[in-house]
């Protein structure tokens, strides 16, 4: 390490600004979090006190960063201790968060046609790096959303259509829609309007009716669950694309210090164990499925 | 601070001057520059720093998961993960500020002969001690095997003794019966320190799965869950070790100043901080501050005034014949 790392992340006790509730225990959570905010990138993620009860933080990802603002914006469902003491808290209170961390997404000029994979609450990555993407000259992405519990917006018919997939899949997220980017969401719940299936299904769909050229010009980024993303290297690897994944494991320092996260990643010099929380999230997908 | 400066805070440990009595634990801070990261966070707060446990080859470590919540503390088996000696020294300890703090090499292996020549190679660096460590409890050689038998426990100190002139600090283990005897030996074979505790071995299960939730299946329990126990063993270990003049880094579990001056009292001469940090990464300002306080409120010149200031309560004899 170089001290050119020194000073990169930021202790702040954040104030919440919003913190709302969705169907399947999910929800959104404002926090004014300034230095974080203006430094946030896709796939950057904070490392929360939920309750000052807990010996440990919990690593949630960064959805958006309004920087003018100074608010970062966090979508999380609740799945143990820490995520549940943490729907306790209310706006107006504080929480100490680290931030941002992680080694971004990282776009590639030569890859104009990016395909965005979110599956539950891996989905706020893929809306950052959306937002990011939003208005670059040049780029088309897609995203496409897979959940099992209800989608935590609204969701409604693309204004976008995607002529080369199934015209019952129209679903949306209204957000993504504004920003002129399509998207689709993926279910087997039945949801109205939602590809039943796997998003890796719809993915494929959409794939297999590029043109070479169009081909050549994918990139795939991907965030979810750990069958998704090695469902998402598969396909990434069948149809010869570069793909990124974000990963999640267990943490304790959330800074590199205790090499708690640590995962198996294919390097140059043969398998090594890599940092999910600095090396990562976010790493090449066959650099980790191999 | 200059070597000039008289503070309250500044101890004298094995000849080496700590600027303040803290020192962060190995295997919590990398090798020395990774909480740097974070902005407010300055390796000078510290009177030392540990660097994380170093074998002879480097070490790819354990399977996830590594660390888990548990009541008040944490469970770990990170299995050592390490890029070797040389790559540390050669590498990694050039790019270390030692004029914001002293460093401390953590040398773990497998043989007696490992011990010694890692110790062998630490001992041709700037490094400013080597701590040693027989009390992992998440490899299965050397490490704890080690730690828990005392006459083990001090062939390795005399290996490493033989391959070093710099400051030698066994780490002793809490999972053994007798660990005053352990300290004992220790110092006979030539330890100059002491570091207790490490960890004390657990589990957490999913009851889902019905597997353990650490991928090695057990760990290192640490935190506040561990304190009274690390308490009582730096207690236990100063009654051997006061005579001698040799100095206790007291840990496990310490959050506060006030956990803090509990291990001085218990006759530690400087205080680890580790799965605290991993909460608070600022947590060694607050410490400090609180130790001055504390030295301002009962008019003490110096936190080595503190040092085994315990005093016990009278004995009495029992009530009734039980408990
Ligand atoms: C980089 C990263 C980004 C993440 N982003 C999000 C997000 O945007 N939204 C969201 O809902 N969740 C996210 N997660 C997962 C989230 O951290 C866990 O759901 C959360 O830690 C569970 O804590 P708990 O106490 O409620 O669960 P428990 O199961 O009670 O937790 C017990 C212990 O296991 C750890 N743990 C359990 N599951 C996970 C997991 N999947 N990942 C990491 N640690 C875990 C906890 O931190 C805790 O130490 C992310 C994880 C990582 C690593
Ligand atoms: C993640 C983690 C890794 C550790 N690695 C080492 C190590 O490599 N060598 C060692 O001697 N102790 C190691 N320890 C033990 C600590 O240095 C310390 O002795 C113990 O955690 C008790 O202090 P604490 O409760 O303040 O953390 C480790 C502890 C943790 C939590
Ligand atoms: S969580 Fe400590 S190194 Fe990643």
């Amino acid at each position: 390490m170089t001290p050119s790392h020194r000073d990169t992340l930021f202790l702040e006790e954040a104030v919440i600004t919003l913190h709302d509730a969705f169907e399947g225990d999910q929800y959104v959570l404002h926090l004014k979090a300034p230095e974080c905010a203006r430094r946030a990138r896709p796939g950057s993620f904070v490392h929360l006190q939920c309750d000052p009860l807990l010996p440990m933080r919990r690593p949630i990802s960064i959805m958006r960063a309004q920087r003018e603002q100074g608010i970062i914006e966090l979508l999380y469902k609740v799945v143990g201790h820490g995520t549940s003491l943490l729907t306790q808290r209310k706006a107006g209170e504080r929480l100490s968060l680290i931030g941002p961390i992680g080694h971004p997404f990282t776009l590639h000029a030569e890859r104009p046609r990016p395909l965005l994979i979110g599956g539950g609450v891996g989905m706020p990555p893929m809306i950052f790096l959306a937002d990011h993407l939003r208005g670059q000259k040049g780029v088309q992405p897609l995203v496409l959303l897979g959940s099992e519990a209800p989608f935590p917006f609204q969701a409604r018919p693309s204004q976008i259509l995607l002529p080369t997939l199934p015209a019952e899949a129209i679903a949306c997220m209204p957000l993504l829609d504004d920003w002129d980017i399509p998207s689709r969401l993926v279910s087997q719940q039945g949801y109205p309007g939602c590809y039943e299936g796997y998003v890796t299904d719809l993915a494929r769909l959409w794939l297999d009716a590029l043109d070479g050229d169009t081909l050549a010009g994918v990139e795939i980024f991907a965030c979810g669950p750990h069958p998704m993303l090695e469902a998402v290297a598969r396909l990434a690897a069948d149809f010869n694309l570069p793909c990124q994944v974000s990963l999640e494991e267990f943490m304790a320092c959330g800074v590199g210090g205790c090499a708690g996260c640590a995962v198996e990643v294919l390097t140059d010099a043969g398998p090594a164990m890599k940092r999910v929380c600095v090396d990562g999230p976010v790493f090449d997908a066959n650099r980790v499925f191999f | 601070m200059t070597e000039s400066t008289p503070s309250p805070l500044a101890v004298e440990f094995c000849g080496l001057r700590f600027d303040t009595p803290i020192v962060l634990l190995s295997g919590c801070v990398g090798f020395g520059e990774e909480y740097t990261r974070i902005k407010g966070f300055s390796n000078r707060d510290a009177g030392a720093v540990c660097l994380k446990g170093t074998t002879l080859d480097p070490r790819l470590g354990n399977p996830p998961h590594r660390v888990c919540e548990t009541p008040a503390g944490m469970l770990n088996a990170i299995g050592l993960q390490n890029p070797g000696v040389d790559t540390v020294v050669g590498e990694i300890l050039p790019q270390l500020d030692f004029g914001e703090t002293r460093f401390i090499a953590n040398v773990s292996g497998s043989t007696l002969e490992e011990y010694h020549e890692v110790t062998r190679r630490f001992d041709d660096s700037p490094i400013d001690a080597i701590e040693i460590n027989i009390s992992c409890p998440n490899v299965k050689e050397g490490g704890v095997a080690f730690g828990n038998d005392p006459a083990m426990s001090a062939r390795v100190v005399e290996a490493c003794r033989r391959a070093t002139e710099k400051p030698l600090i066994t780490k002793l283990s809490p999972n053994q019966t007798d660990i005053a005897a352990n300290a004992r030996g220790c110092i006979e074979a030539g330890s100059d320190a002491f570091s207790v505790i490490n960890t004390l071995m657990g589990m957490a299960i999913d009851i889902e799965s019905r597997s353990p939730l650490i991928g090695n299946n057990q760990g290192g329990l640490s935190g506040p869950a561990i304190k009274p126990v690390a308490l009582l063993k730096v207690h236990q270990v100063y009654q051997v070790c006061r005579d001698h003049g040799i100095p206790i880094i007291g840990q496990g579990g310490i959050t506060t100043a006030e956990d803090a001056l509990e291990f001085l009292i218990a006759g530690a001469s400087a205080v680890g901080v580790g799965t605290a940090l991993f909460y608070d990464p600022l947590i060694c300002r607050k410490i400090n501050t609180g130790i001055l306080d504390y030295l301002e409120r009962h008019g003490l010149a110096t936190v080595e005034q503190v040092t085994g200031s315990l005093r016990l309560n009278a004995p009495s004899k029992p009530r009734c014949g039980c408990y």
